[in-house]
């Protein structure tokens, strides 16, 4: 089967040495070469992230290839072993005060105090970070509009659901307005409609300049939220990619149905497209190109086949990371 | 919404003014952690019965005391006093340890404690916030004792400067065992494993140091070459208690003791004579523990008995030194362990 070339993205540094040559405060983030090792465990073995401003990046691998270690040395919790960090242009590993100053860190698990109001939670954390009186009054108001949860500002925290809490922590991330956001599976537990505001509100912080990094399983959603991807297995990185450039080079399977299966399957032999069983939704066809498959609908089309739905199956996403775990096997 | 913060120095990433371990920030960080933490303390645990049950124990106690002392002495002030103040001595040192056991770890099993320290709070304002959070409960148990001390008081024989003295040195103590707790709870990943250290603690400092001193005790024997006064030699051995008196220094019982300023030896007006001393536990241990430092006189049949009186200096500095600098070396470590970018992690520890 056609394994997509994952090499070569706008951003990989391995390809064209961009990123060396530029200053760090153009990167929300930046790691080379960073490794870190857990007694026998070699948690990352060189892992390399570029994070621009104004961008969603999006860190995807399969559990235990290192993601939530990367972020918790971003998020100046961890001391890599080697390699080089910058985080808001200052080693967090140096300065991680500064460092906290601009950055904001959800972690996948965590707790909040069940005994405190929501608004007291915010305004615990906005006098953690420094905000002063007046800034923080106005933070906590903003904020508790931004992720809904106005009408339970002074609702016990344990009262709140399993999304709610994941949006409240959002809220903490971001109550000292940091210009680097680090998510570690922010979506997880979040109902559509949840992840339909979580994806509007990352996408508004990237608008206003922030750097965001998100780490999710959830391929499909970050397919909408994310600008950039980074692929990462084993601790190291495998590929960064413009979301937009993967659509266009990744091969997926497509689906394809007409009025007329059988006239449907004619036109596909003459082609010499293996087409799959046909079942109720349709004919299912081998991995193509999205030119490839454009050209194949035009070319049904023009013979006549009344094509009801021509659709990829699964996100293109969804079918890199597949070939990328198939590689690596 | 972050559109005013890119106008901030990319370089520097400071858009704060005052760092948070900056002269009054320090103090305004502690304070912020220990008001935080009491307010989550307080929502949790049914303070109110447990600080009732406390008050009731207390007053049962004294009741009890007081009633046993009415029939046996003439001044009952200075021993419900003495026994009061150690029957507190030996609750406080029961329920510190709980204050602080799961300050640490705790906050990590429940995930509370990483998103804290991604803030502007620095590990040493976490850690002593944290602690005064503790010992703060502590001392509000100390305190609710005051009305019975009171009391005490009032039955004559005690002034006010032994009282405070003896409050002073409980509440330091309460702050010992909470530091010892605290870092136990920073150094083990699972909050009951550190509760159970930091109980095996204060038994090490209780039962432990006589323990010690007594096992200590016979390997300080030495023989000793005696005559009788016809000339007849003879042997036999003597115990040095003034080479491990340090045994039995650090504890709590012993320098709450020793540190209560001695009781006026009363004297009749009259005659000048020395009149019946009224029975003080508080005196009568730490009158103990200070002949410990003289060194003793050979024992036998016709030495000369040792005058009781004979007292060495105090023994409190030391203990109370040693126990402090415990705590002062618990606390630092609880710092060091709470400090980040971490280089090691404890087993089992996971940091968020």
């Amino acid at each position: 089967m056609g394994a997509p070339r994952l090499a070569g993205g706008r951003y990989d540094r391995r390809v064209d040495g961009e990123v060396q040559t530029l200053p760090d405060h153009e990167y929300g983030v930046l790691a080379r070469g960073v490794t870190r090792r857990f007694g026998s465990v070699e948690a990352l073995r060189g892992l390399d992230l570029t994070v621009p401003y104004g961008r969603v990046t999006a860190l995807v691998g399969p559990n235990g290839a290192g993601k939530t270690t990367l972020l918790l040395v971003l998020a100046t919790l961890l001391r890599p072993d080697a390699g080089e960090v910058r985080v808001a242009g200052l080693d967090p590993a140096v300065h991680p005060d500064q460092v906290r100053a601009s950055m904001g860190w959800m972690p996948d698990v965590f707790g909040v105090y069940d005994q405190l109001t929501v608004r007291e939670y915010l305004a615990f954390f906005a006098d953690a970070y420094l905000l002063g009186r007046s800034r923080a009054g106005e933070r906590v108001r903003s904020l508790l509009g931004q992720v809904h949860l106005d009408e339970y500002a002074d609702r016990p925290v344990h009262v709140l659901s399993r999304g709610q809490k994941q949006r409240l922590a959002l809220a903490r991330a971001l109550v000292h307005e940091p210009r680097v956001l680090l998510l570690d599976e922010p979506a997880s537990g979040l109902d559509p409609r949840s992840r339909i505001e979580l994806r509007d509100l990352l996408r508004g912080l990237a608008e206003a300049g922030t750097a965001v990094l998100v780490s999710s399983h959830i391929l499909t959603e970050l397919e909408e939220i994310a600008d950039r991807i980074v692929f990462v297995a084993d601790g190291r990185t495998v590929a960064e990619h413009e979301i937009g450039d993967l659509a266009a080079r990744t091969a997926t399977g497509w689906r394809v149905r007409a009025t007329d299966p059988v006239a449907l399957h004619a036109a596909l032999e003459r082609h010499g497209v293996a087409a799959g069983e046909a079942n109720g939704s349709g004919t299912e066809l081998p991995p193509m190109s999205e030119d490839e498959a454009a050209d194949l609908l035009a070319a049904l089309v023009a013979e006549g086949v009344r094509v009801v739905t021509f659709a990829p199956i699964g996100s293109h996403l969804e079918s890199a990371y597949l070939a990328m775990a198939q590689e690596r096997r | 919404m972050t559109g005013g913060t890119m106008t901030d120095d990319p370089t520097t990433g400071e858009h704060l003014s005052g760092g948070p371990t900056t002269g009054g920030g320090l103090v305004r960080g502690i304070a912020l952690v220990t008001r935080h933490e009491f307010r989550v303390r307080l929502r949790t645990g049914r303070w109110r019965w447990l600080l009732g049950a406390w008050v009731a124990v207390i007053a049962v106690f004294t009741g009890l005391l007081h009633s046993a002392l009415a029939v046996t002495e003439t001044e009952p002030g200075i021993p419900l006093f003495g026994g009061l103040m150690l029957f507190v001595l030996a609750l406080v040192l029961i329920i510190s340890p709980a204050l602080t056991a799961q300050s640490i770890n705790g906050d990590r099993e429940r995930g509370t404690l990483a998103t804290l320290q991604v803030t502007r709070l620095s590990a040493a304002q976490i850690a002593l916030g944290k602690l005064l959070a503790g010992w703060g409960v502590g001392l509000t148990a100390l305190v609710l004792t005051v009305p019975f001390v009171g009391w005490a008081m009032l039955q004559g024989g005690v002034g006010g400067l032994r009282a405070l003295v003896v409050m002073v040195v409980v509440a330091l103590l309460i702050g010992v065992v909470c530091a010892v707790s605290q870092a136990l709870s920073a150094l083990v990943a699972r909050s009951i494993t550190s509760a159970l250290l930091s109980y095996v603690t204060v038994f090490a400092l209780t039962v432990g140091t006589l323990v010690a001193f007594g096992l200590a005790l016979p390997l300080t024997a030495e023989k000793v070459q005696q005559s009788t006064f016809d000339g007849q030699e003879y042997t036999t051995s003597r115990v040095r208690t003034e080479r491990v008196w340090w045994l039995l220094a650090p504890n709590p019982f012993a320098v709450l003791a020793d540190a209560a300023p001695r009781l006026p030896r009363p004297v009749d007006p009259y005659t000048g004579q020395p009149e019946p001393v009224p029975f003080d536990p508080l005196g009568e241990v730490g009158h103990e523990v200070r002949r410990l430092r003289v060194p003793s006189t050979p024992g036998g049949p016709e030495a000369p008995v040792p005058v009781p009186e004979t007292e060495s200096g105090p023994v409190w500095p030391y203990g109370l030194a040693f126990d402090l600098l415990l705590g002062v070396g618990a606390g630092w470590l609880t710092v060091r362990r709470l400090r980040t970018p971490a280089r090691t992690l404890a087993k089992g520890v996971r940091v968020a």
